[in-house]
Order: C-alpha cells, then sequence, then structure tokens
C-alpha cells in the first residue's frame, strides 16, 4: 500500500557509526531543561550483553561527529526492553528472566556512569527449572511490569526488590508484549496474536478481556499507544501491518513495512508524528498532513481511526536509505531520531520535519 | 602438494591412553573426545576405559580474527559497500567503470579507517602487551592487505590515460612511505637557516627525491646555509626546470622524450665540468637525476623496499613507462637490490601484481592471514569490473563466477559461524548463485537460539529467501523445547506453525491424556481460539471440538451439545483411548430432565456402545450407559410418537 513512499528519501542530517555490537534497545535519556544528547543502547547476539551510556553533542559547525561511549555495564543476558522512566533512572529486562532499574549517576567530577539499583533476579523461568526469557516490560509512573515466554505476569514497583504479585500461566503461550493502558489495566499479546486485558486491581487470575489482533494469528511484535488518547493503541506485526485499534470500537490494519515491525514509537512531544522500523531495514515517519491536524482535535477525527483515508490523511518519509538489516529499535527526542541496526551500528537522524 | 598439515596437542591423559574421536560441531568447531576404535568382531560391552569420572571433552576452533571489535567494524562497513556493489550490478551492468573504481576506494577507506582505529588501540595506556602484540599483528596485516589493493586498484581497475602508470605509482608509494614527506615537514616547519646540520638532512632530500617531490626537495636546499652559493643556485635552476610529462599538456610522448634528453644533457655536462665535485651529496643528487647506473646502486641502500627504489628509478629514466612495462622493471629492481632470493610475501605479490598475473595475485593473497576478507571482496570486484572473466579465455579449466563464488561462499559460512555477524554472513551466501542458497538451507538450522525473539529472526531469514522447510524445522525443534518445558500451549502453537500434522496430534493427544488424568482440560485460552488452525490434523479437530463440548455444557446449553456429541461419535476422528469419556459424557445428557438425544441420536449411542464394548475402562460404566440408553430411548420414543400425532 505504502511502496511508493519506500522512494520519497528526505535529504536528512544522516550519521552512522560502527559500534561492534548489534543493539536490540535504543533510548535517548530525556533532559528536565535541555535537549537530550545521552543515550542508552542495550545488545543483543554477541558473546557478552552491555548496556552502554552514549553522549552524541549536536555541533552545529562540525559535521563528523560521532557519538562516544560514556559508560557500560555488563548485562545477564539479551536486552529485550530499556525504558526510562524518568531523567535518571530506566528499567531492563533480559533474556535470562531478570529485570533490572538502572540509574545514570554523575561523579563529583562530573562524568557519567551508570548504576544497578535493583535487580529482579529470575522472575520469569519454567516449570523445569531453566530461565525464560523476559520478553517485555512496562511501566506506569512508578509501577513496573514484565512479561516472558513462560506466560507469566510480574507486577512490582520500582521502589521495592520484590515482586508484589505474579500470574502464573496468565497466557498458554509466550506473552510478546505488555503496555499500561490506565495506572490499573495492562495490555497483553502473545504468540498468536491474542490480547488479553487485566485488571491489576483484580483477585482473579483471568483476564477482564481476550481480543485477537486478527483472524490470522499473526504475531504482534510490538505495541504502543496513543500520547493523548490511550485508548487508541497501535499495534506492529510479523507481516509487516500496523493495526490501529480503539479499544471501545474496533480493528483498523494498515499494511505498511515490508518485513516484519520491530518498533513503533509517537513522538513525544507531538502525537501527529509516529516513527516506525522494521526488520527488512526500513525507518520511516508516519506524519498527519498539515491541512487535516488544524481545528480536528477530537478524538473522532483520529486520523488512524479512518482506515479507507489513513492513506490520504498521512505522509510517511523514509529517514534513511535501507541497509538490508533489520532496524532492532529506534527512539526519537525533539528533531533527532537514534536507530539501532543489524550491522552493529547506530544512526542519528537529525533535523526531522516536525 | 604441500604438506601444510598443523598439530594440535590435546593435553588429555585419557585421550592418549584409549585414543581420541572427533566430529563437527556447528558452525566452526571440532569436539575431541577420549574413543576408543572398536571393530565388528569384538564384543559389545563398555571398554576398559569407561568409569564414572569425569570426562573432558574439548572444543577446537579456528581463531577468526575479524571477530576482534575492532576488526568487526570493517567486516559490517565493508558488507555495506559489497551489498551496494552487487545492487548497482543488478540494475546496470553495462556502466560500471567508474562505480568500480569509486567502490574499490570505499573498500580502501575502510582498511585505512581501521588502521587508525588499530593505531589509536595501540596507542592506549591500558592494554596488555599481548593485546598490544595482537594490534601489531594486525596492522601488519592490514596494512599489506591495504598496499596491495592499491596497487591492483592502479593496475587492474583504474582506466589511467595513455597508460602512463608513473604519476599513480609515485602516489602509491607516497602513501606507503610517509616518512620521507612527514621529516620534511618537520625540518621545514623548524624554519631555521643551516638544516644541513640535522641528521635527517640528507636522507629527507633524497627520499622526497626518490618519491618525485622536487619541490620539497627544492624547498629543503633553501634552507641549507649555502643555498646563496653559485653551486646551490644552479642545482635549484635545473631542477627547476626538469620536464613533467602530463597527458593533458598535449605533448607526445617522443616530444617528451626529447625535452627529457636534453636536460640531462645540460646536467650531465655539468657534473662532467666537475661542478658539484666539491659537495659530495649534491655530485650525487646531480648523478640521480641523469640515470646513472652507479649512482643509484650507492642509493639503494636507503630504500626500505624494492618499490620504493623501483618508483624512484622509473621516475628519472622511463618518466613514460606503460603499465604492462613494469613486471620486467620490477624484476630489475629487485635484482639491483639483490633480494631475488629473500622476497617477503607481500614482495611476492607485488610482484606478481606488477607482471599482470591476477590469478597468482589472488592465490597469493589468499595467504594473507585476515581469513578471506580481503580476496573475497577482491575477487569479487574483479569478477565485475570484468577483468576475471577475460582470463577464461586464457587458462584452460578456469571459471570465474566459480572462483568468486567460491571465496565468497568460504567467507560468508566464516561470518554465519559469528553470534553476531551471522546475518551479515548470509547476505554474502546470498550472492552465491550457485551453492548459496543449498549452505544457507545447511546452516540456517545449525544457528543456536535460546530465545523466541531469535526464533523469529531465524524464520523470517528462512521465510523471505523461500525456505519454508528449514523455517517449519526450527518451529518444531522450538515446539520440542517448549514441550519440555511444560508449555503444552506453546508448543501447540509452534507445531501448528511448523504444519506438522502428527507432532500436532501428539499434543492434541496429551491435552486429551491430561484430561483423562485430570478431569480437566488446561489452555482453553488458546484452545478456545484455534480457530482455522485446528484443521492441521484430525485429532487436533477432536480436541477443539471437544473443548467447545464442555463450553457449551458448561453454559447450559444441552441441546447444541447433544448434536455436538453424536455428531463427534458418528467422524470416526474419535481416539481410541478416549472413547470411554466420550461415552461417558453421554449419560448426563442421556439423563437429562429435558430430553436431549432423539431416538435415531440414542440409537447412534447404543451402536457406538455395541462397537467399544471390548474397551476394558468401559466395562464398568456399560450397564449404566445402557440403562440411561434405555430410559431415554423409551422417553424420546414416546415424545416422538406424540409430535407424530400432533401433526
Amino acid at each position: 500500500m505504502y511502496s511508493e513512499a519506500g522512494s520519497t528519501t528526505m535529504s536528512h542530517n544522516l550519521h552512522g557509526t560502527f559500534i561492534s555490537q548489534k543493539v536490540n534497545k535504543i533510548r535517548w535519556k530525556p533532559e528536565r531543561l535541555e535537549e537530550s544528547h545521552f543515550f542508552v543502547t542495550g545488545s543483543v547476539d554477541n558473546e557478552d550483553q552491555k548496556i552502554v551510556l552514549w553522549d552524541f553533542i549536536d555541533n552545529k559547525d562540525d559535521d563528523d561527529i560521532y557519538p562516544f561511549a560514556v559508560a557500560e555495564v555488563p548485562y545477564c543476558g539479551d536486552v529485550s526492553e530499556l525504558k526510562f522512566l524518568n531523567p535518571d533512572y530506566f528499567a531492563s529486562s533480559s533474556s535470562s528472566g531478570s529485570a533490572h532499574l538502572m540509574k545514570v549517576a554523575y561523579a563529583e567530577t562530573g562524568e557519567a556512569h551508570i548504576e544497578v539499583c535493583t535487580t529482579w533476579k529470575d522472575i520469569h523461568y519454567f516449570e523445569n527449572g531453566e530461565s525464560s526469557p523476559c520478553t517485555a516490560l512496562a511501566f506506569h509512573e512508578n509501577d513496573l511490569v514484565t512479561v516472558g515466554e513462560d506466560g507469566r505476569i510480574n507486577f512490582f514497583t520500582a521502589q521495592s526488590k520484590d515482586v508484589a504479585r505474579s500470574i502464573d500461566n496468565a497466557d498458554s503461550c509466550s506473552i510478546q508484549c505488555v503496555i499500561f493502558l490506565k495506572h490499573d489495566e495492562i495490555l497483553t499479546s502473545n504468540l498468536r496474536g491474542q490480547m488479553k486485558i487485566w485488571d491489576t486491581r483484580s483477585e482473579s487470575n483471568k483476564p477482564a478481556n481476550t481480543l485477537m489482533l486478527s483472524g490470522d494469528q499473526v504475531t504482534p511484535t510490538y505495541l504502543t499507544f496513543h500520547p493523548t488518547q490511550r485508548h487508541i493503541i497501535i499495534a506492529g506485526d510479523e507481516l509487516g501491518a500496523l493495526t490501529t485499534w480503539d479499544l471501545r470500537q474496533q480493528t483498523f490494519p494498515v499494511n505498511a513495512h515490508e518485513g516484519a515491525i520491530t518498533e513503533i514509537q509517537f513522538h513525544p512531544d507531538n502525537p501527529d508524528h509516529l516513527f516506525s522500523c522494521s526488520t527488512t531495514g526500513e525507518l520511516w515517519h508516519w506524519s498527519t498532513k498539515t491541512r487535516y491536524t488544524l481545528g480536528f482535535a477530537s478524538e473522532e477525527t483520529n486520523v488512524w481511526l479512518a482506515p479507507e483515508n489513513v492513506k490520504s490523511k498521512m505522509e510517511v518519509l523514509t529517514l534513511m536509505p535501507t541497509l538490508g538489516k533489520p532496524i532492532n529499535s529506534l527512539d526519537v527526542s525533539k528533531k533527532k531520531v537514534i536507530c539501532g541496526c543489524g550491522n552493529e551500528a547506530i544512526y542519528l537522524v537529525n533535523g526531522i520535519a516536525l | 602438494m604441500e604438506n601444510n598439515a598443523k598439530t594440535f596437542l590435546i593435553p588429555n591423559d585419557l585421550c592418549r591412553r584409549a585414543g581420541m574421536g572427533a566430529s563437527w560441531r556447528p558452525m566452526n568447531e571440532i569436539v575431541v573426545f577420549p574413543y576408543e576404535k572398536r571393530s565388528v568382531k569384538q564384543k559389545d560391552q563398555p571398554t576398559s576405559f569407561a568409569s564414572n569420572a569425569p570426562v573432558s571433552i574439548f572444543h577446537i576452533r579456528r581463531s577468526v580474527i575479524l571477530f576482534h571489535p575492532i576488526l568487526r567494524k570493517l567486516v559490517n562497513e565493508s558488507n555495506g559497500v559489497f551489498l551496494t556493489l552487487q545492487a548497482s550490478f543488478k540494475t546496470k551492468p553495462s556502466d560500471l567503470k567508474m562505480e568500480i573504481l569509486s567502490i574499490s576506494r570505499q573498500y580502501r577507506s575502510i582498511i585505512r579507517a581501521c588502521l587508525e582505529n588499530l593505531q589509536d588501540e595501540v596507542g592506549k595506556p591500558n592494554i596488555t602487551v599481548a593485546e598490544r602484540s595482537e594490534m601489531h599483528n594486525y596492522i601488519t596485516i592490514f596494512y599489506s592487505v591495504e598496499c596491495v589493493w592499491h596497487l591492483c586498484e592502479i593496475l587492474f581497475i583504474d582506466v589511467i590515460p595513455g597508460n602512463i602508470v608513473l604519476p599513480h605509482l609515485l602516489d602509491w608509494v607516497r602513501f606507503h612511505f610517509p616518512k620521507h614527506e612527514r621529516n620534511a615537514a618537520i625540518l621545514l616547519a623548524s624554519n631555521s637557516e643551516g638544516l644541513e646540520l640535522e641528521e635527517e638532512f640528507w636522507p629527507t632530500v633524497f627520499g622526497n627525491l626518490l618519491q618525485g617531490r622536487i619541490k620539497v626537495v627544492r624547498a629543503l636546499l633553501k634552507q641549507h646555509s649555502a643555498a646563496n652559493s653559485p653551486i646551490f643556485q644552479l642545482v635549484q635552476h635545473l631542477l627547476k626546470s626538469m620536464p613533467t610529462y602530463n597527458v593533458m599538456n598535449n605533448v607526445s610522448v617522443s616530444e617528451f622524450n626529447l625535452q627529457w634528453r636534453h636536460w640531462v644533457m645540460d646536467i650531465q655536462q655539468q657534473i662532467d665540468s666537475k661542478q658539484f665535485i666539491n659537495n659530495h651529496n649534491l655530485n650525487l643528487l646531480m648523478r640521480l637525476l641523469t640515470g646513472e647506473e652507479e649512482a643509484w646502486a650507492e642509493i639503494q641502500s636507503q630504500c626500505e623496499a624494492w618499490y620504493e627504489f623501483l618508483a624512484g628509478w622509473l621516475c628519472y629514466s622511463e618518466t613514460t613507462v606503460k603499465t604492462f612495462e613494469l613486471g620486467q622493471y620490477a624484476k630489475q629492481s629487485i635484482k639491483k637490490m639483490r633480494m631475488q632470493n629473500h622476497l617477503r610475501h607481500l614482495d611476492r605479490v607485488l610482484l606478481a601484481a606488477m607482471e599482470f598475473d591476477m590469478l597468482l595475485v589472488i592465490k597469493e593473497v589468499q595467504e594473507m592471514t585476515e581469513n578471506g576478507w580481503f580476496v573475497s571482496h577482491f575477487t569479487d570486484l574483479l569478477h565485475h569490473s570484468g577483468r576475471l572473466s577475460s582470463l577464461e579465455k586464457e587458462v584452460e579449466g578456469f571459471s570465474a563466477d566459480k572462483l568468486r563464488e567460491s571465496f565468497i561462499l568460504d567467507y560468508g559460512t566464516t561470518l554465519v559461524g559469528h553470534k553476531s555477524l551471522w546475518q551479515v554472513g548470509l547476505s554474502y551466501l546470498d550472492h552465491c548463485p550457485k551453492d548459496g542458497l543449498p549452505t544457507i538451507q545447511l546452516l540456517l538450522p545449525r544457528i543456536s537460539f535460546d530465545s523466541e525473539a531469535k526464533v523469529h529472526k531465524l524464520i523470517r531469514e528462512a521465510i523471505s529467501r523461500g525456505l519454508k522447510n528449514v523455517a517449519q524445522s526450527i518451529c518444531k525443534v522450538q515446539g520440542m523445547r517448549s514441550l519440555s518445558r511444560g508449555r503444552l500451549g506453546n508448543a501447540l502453537t509452534w507445531a501448528l506453525k511448523s504444519q506438522d500434522g502428527p507432532f500436532t496430534s501428539y499434543l492434541a493427544d496429551k491435552y486429551l491424556k491430561q484430561y483423562i488424568s485430570s478431569g480437566e482440560l488446561n489452555n482453553t485460552d488458546l484452545l478456545d481460539n484455534l480457530g482455522s488452525s485446528m484443521l492441521a490434523s484430525d485429532r487436533l479437530i477432536f480436541l477443539g471440538k471437544y473443548n467447545e463440548f464442555h463450553k457449551l455444557y458448561q453454559e447450559g446449553e444441552y441441546k447444541e451439545c447433544g448434536h455436538l456429541l453424536i455428531a463427534l461419535m458418528v467422524s470416526k476422528i474419535v481416539p481410541k483411548f478416549f472413547w470411554p469419556v466420550l461415552l461417558s459424557e453421554a449419560i448426563p445428557l442421556l439423563e437429562s430432565e429435558e430430553i436431549v438425544f432423539s431416538a435415531n441420536d440414542t440409537f447412534t449411542v447404543l451402536h457406538c456402545l455395541e462397537e467399544k464394548e471390548e474397551i476394558p475402562e468401559l466395562s464398568d460404566k456399560i450397564s449404566i450407559l445402557r440403562l440411561a440408553a434405555a430410559r431415554n430411548l423409551s422417553r424420546a420414543l414416546m415424545y416422538e410418537a406424540q409430535c407424530e400425532n400432533l401433526v
């Protein structure tokens, strides 16, 4: 449907750096007053995994700039998710079944380093004692939730060292994604495309609601919600389709990428812009055409919920020529998009049009 | 054939006493273990070495320098260039000349960046001695690679106007012997007169002369304390008037040669009139310019390598040398330097290149110990430039396609063996038209995985190459793994993805047997939503339908329930071990207050009962079933008769 979008390559300021490790997750460190320049990466597929803090200081006069590694910590498995809870703390989940809370701390000399604050060890495991990969992590303020291949959901808070509650066998298949819908409601998706809504206050170990992504048992690969209208969920799946979804109504699939979608991120400050990347190495910027944004603030006219019109109302820009390797992760802050690619490189696209 | 077998000692006593066995372990490992050889005639019993003591098993792995973090940058970056070349070859195979040259330069700039990174690393204070020597080793290797590639680019890839190779050759030498330029810069920067007091002065003057940097030579001579003397002025004048050849100048080669001879004659006259006799160095300089044999013999000791000498010598005696004449001059300079008998590997490759023996170059390049990075990218480039296929006519039985493919196949396979570079490796195998796909087919299932995220990646790679059976077998492995972890639902999902009927049936049986033993159907969230995937096997259809039956029963939809049960009984897909359960399920329905089964339905139940009465587990239920069926039959018959009467 959007094949023509692939050819509209915008001329952006693109920096690539080879870093000798494959990045699975990449996240800007949000800052309180200034623009983000630190970011963290979590690796996958290496002999030894690590989480690295990078600094990428923009310099208008000098084009030849590279991010440099400020600090790193070894990690106990593939980094399956990284999320900043606030400008200082971030949470991570690992394929070895553990989750961690880490902090970007500063020494007296001003140098930044990573501090491991809390480890929730082996919170995902199989009946036979093997550890199970923790596949995803979500947070709402200080509440955290992790899901894993063992079909277990764990709830805990950032302040506590213990898991507050876990639902064993929440799903008979591996759970792939999780997001918070409200402070007391989460949405999980499993290998077969079943989506379950759980009430975190409920005593019962049964989901409040179960839905299917589509009839074809397609595995969702990433879930995200609209920043200002949280009942609107966007799911990316292994076949490359974006499915928009008003939880109160029904689903609206949009065929998009060639390969499986690896991540979807709304622009944190501007929900009219969405970014997605895929295993075929595409990095796309979806933006609402300007004339539709004026005066259409009401949710009924959210462009994502008008499938037949999405194409005419959205512009899709390719941010990077494809490199033939998957793009595993992306993040966006102000006008800067960073992504981690399967060719052991990270790329910064500067000056995206908002 | 050369015997270059290597011997590795396995430090193990049991291996020494019993003997050893070995087997391949994917991807690039050999596993060695103690093993006693037995013949068919010997008795089948534990060997005398068998014991309960722990036994060592050894993994032997080839060390691949390309997996070093710094070199991985080179691997990944060059992969991008490689793919660009393959893509542009596909789209516009006719107009590749300039593209090929630019690709070649990109490869070289990647090597240079890599050398820079290695130099930086060596300079770091916190590395061990072993690491430092390792870095030095890499630097030597990639320095040679760049050196050979650069020369080959000049000779085989670049299009040189008029075949006048000298300017390029000088560029090449200048890059690889940067010492003189650097020294000159240091000397000139000091900006003091009387530079000749510096020890480095004259070697630097001659070094730059040999690299054809006349301007630098003149600048240096100007800083000599006697620079204003008539003799130095004369030298400056002669150097300034040296004719230079440039194809663009519209000067023919013969015309240039005439100018050159005049200029040399001029200098010769000055030498003969003993103008420079008081200054040995100036005298030597002038004699070098005239190409005098003895003078060149005198200077050769200052040259680090024969090719440094060669470039300088050609610069002042054969300025218009053509590419195809290089070989003979190369041999002459090697002879002059008396190096014929101690040529290093690098020397041999360079000589082969100058002699235009492309196959020998490729053969020698293979010996460079960088795991095939050079030879595969270089051969691929030559192949696309068309240089390699032109050899097919000259050499019998030589196929350019096959040669290129064999190198790329090897290189790709090496990379697939790495935990992180496997996808890069696959992209090389994709460009082996003959054996690439079969190789991928063999390698993909052997890549290890410990998370479903990796499983998904592998499956995607398989599907995108049309290797459905590989994808299915990976699904099956993950299915078995889930089963052993007690995740039956997940196992079933993977079994369905693998489209393996028998495996699905096996798992469906597990559910049914669990139900028999525990009275509960597990994973109903999955079973409720099987949808069309139920059709994968008869047993799964049965399981799905049976689950539906349960659901209807719980919801109190007894009529629907009864229909479904009868449909299942006549369907012929009921597993033998499940008949007792299925028939017992009929009892409450037969006994229900409301009539569920019609007379015909009841006959069906009775019929099945007759057929299955041999099943031992059913023996205690038969009488109850018969009674219930008889009672229901009577009720149903009466009810149906009433209905008929009403009509």
